[in-house]
């Protein structure tokens, strides 16, 4: 109920994540390691908002904050209009990598598990997780192991896994990152179908700038650490994106920007 | 290679084992007063088990592996996990630890027996003493094996502490967790053995050492076998538990 309410809120101020001069300082043996410094940005309500930015700028960092899993030392993050002190799987869902799903539980099992943390029954769980697992395309495929998936696979119950609460967020540290280029692509387009059909607030990290343009309504470029947010772009190509249009000059003038943003920042 | 074939392969070499055991020492092969024929062990074998001497022996013996097992493991484990899971505690004692645990614990039997002199206690002492060792280096090993990405993951999601504790942790280690009670009993029947051996009035290990002293050769190996078939036993039980709860193990 709470959320419906904050839903509605992210409506009328229209943004889902507001980061507001946010900063961090790590502490490590020889004095502080600053992370983050100044950081801002909003995100409006069933955008697709994509960060890139070298090794070790502060992404995850920034991507943790958000889902309240790490304190930040100076700023404020809200998410549909509440700070996030500790994780709220009822606003953000966090997807991670491949390795991240339990190999003991089965396919099932695995999306099921943040039901079963809020003890709800078992025959309600299923009736949840189903339309999930169709929805990423695993029909057939609940009973399992994440041993006998293939990379791609697993990344689809891990996206199953993160959607079966219906969190208005979602965040997605390097998802695919792990995967073969072509996986990699393929996941990426299914990715978008998922997002066009649940009307999700995205924030996706990612090393790949074709990735990158292919995928955001808007990117994030970030300098090296501490992370400042140097570069805000609007991907104006149409929807739904097609392979065809990496080839297109706009796609290949973005790509180009936001690669010598990320070189000049060295 | 289909498995039954594997299986008979296996039956055929125990088979030609236990009949080499037979027939070389009644066909003069082998001197039968060092390996009695397998038929004249196993008659000996039951008139041993049939004595109240020897089911007595049984007895303390199985009582001492048990208590000494009882004391190791909770002690081996608490220590194990805390050295895991407190990095300062672990970063002090690790390497002692692993100092202590190469050196051969049964250099340390005669001061066992200067403390606690040769009866139930020392035995009991002993075998927990390098059983916690071993419960030590393996629980770390059992924490450590838990992916902080799972923890993350549980976190996210709204997990309790206690949620995942028994969601993430147990799941997580029980594979090693089997694995350490397998060997550690190993371990603990191997110290009490030890102990039996060397300085005793009593226990299986005791009857062994004596028989192999008088030249009894049926006996001792009635023995042996005794001991064989309840080691195998337990250590293959608790195998059979692993491979059930670890399918998913890749
Ligand atoms: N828990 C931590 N303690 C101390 N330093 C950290 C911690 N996590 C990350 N850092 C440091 O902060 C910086 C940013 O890390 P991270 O957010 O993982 O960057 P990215 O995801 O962009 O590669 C890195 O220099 C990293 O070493
Ligand atoms: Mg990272």
């Amino acid at each position: 109920m709470q959320y419906v309410a904050d839903l509605n809120a992210a409506k009328t101020t229209g943004a889902a994540i507001e980061i507001d001069r946010v900063s961090h300082v790590y502490a490590g043996p020889e004095g502080g390691v600053p992370a983050l410094s100044n950081v801002s940005m909003k995100v409006g309500a069933g955008r697709f908002i994509v960060i890139v930015g070298p090794s070790g700028c502060g992404k995850t960092s920034l991507l943790m904050m958000m889902a309240g899993l790490r304190d930040h030392t100076e700023g404020r993050i809200d998410v549909h209009g509440a700070p996030m002190p500790k994780p709220d799987p009822e606003r953000v869902g966090v997807i991670f990598q491949e390795a991240s799903l339990f190999p003991w539980l089965t396919t099932f099992d695995n999306i099921e598990f943040p039901l079963s943390l809020r003890g709800m029954s078992k025959d309600e769980r299923r009736r949840k997780s189903q339309p999930m697992l169709q929805l990423v395309g695993l029909t057939g495929f609940g009973e399992r192991y994440p041993h006998e998936l293939s990379g791609g696979m697993k990344q689809r119950v891990s996206i199953a896994r993160g959607l079966v609460q219906d969190p208005p967020v979602l965040l997605m540290d390097e998802p695919f990152a792990a995967l073969d280029e072509q996986t990699r692509m393929t996941m990426g387009h299914e990715l978008l179908r998922i997002w066009e059909t649940t009307n999700k607030t995205v924030v996706f990290i990612t090393h790949s700038l074709t990735e990158a343009v292919y995928l955001a309504d808007e990117v994030y470029v970030m300098s090296p650490r501490p992370g400042r947010m140097i570069d805000h772009i609007m991907v104006d190509l149409p929807r739904p994106r097609t392979y065809e249009m990496m080839a297109t000059d706009t796609f290949g003038r973005m790509r180009d920007r936001i690669w010598q943003q990320i070189r000049k920042s060295h | 290679m289909k498995y039954w074939h594997i299986i008979l392969i296996r039956a055929a070499i125990l088979a030609l084992v236990l009949g080499a055991w037979e027939l070389a020492p009644r066909w003069g092969l082998v001197n039968p007063m060092l390996l009695p024929p397998l038929s004249d062990v196993l008659v000996t074998l039951q008139i041993q088990l049939a004595r109240p001497t020897v089911q007595e022996a049984i007895l303390i013996t199985a009582l001492e592996v048990i208590v000494a097992f009882i004391i190791a493991v909770p002690i081996g484990a608490a220590a194990g996990v805390a050295i895991a899971e407190f990095p300062y505690a672990g970063a002090i004692f690790k390497p002692m630890l692993f100092y202590v645990f190469s050196i051969p614990k049964s250099i340390f039997l005669p001061m066992f027996i200067l403390i606690f002199g040769i009866g139930f206690q020392q035995k009991v002492a002993y075998a927990a003493f390098t059983t916690a060792f071993v419960v030590l280096m393996s629980a770390t090993a059992a924490v450590e094996s838990v992916k902080s990405d799972y923890i993350l993951v549980a976190r996210s999601f709204g997990a309790t502490p206690l949620q995942i504790l028994r969601r993430v942790y147990v799941p997580s280690m029980m594979p090693v967790l089997l694995e350490t009670l397998r060997i550690s009993m190993i371990f603990n029947f191997t110290g009490v053995m030890i102990a039996e051996m060397y300085a005793s009035r009593t226990g299986i290990g005791h009857l062994i050492s004596n028989w192999g002293e008088n030249f009894q050769m049926p006996q001792l190996f009635a023995g042996v076998i005794m001991l064989s078939v309840v080691a195998i036993a337990f250590n293959e039980t608790v195998r059979y538990l692993e491979a059930r709860c670890s399918t998913w193990r890749t």
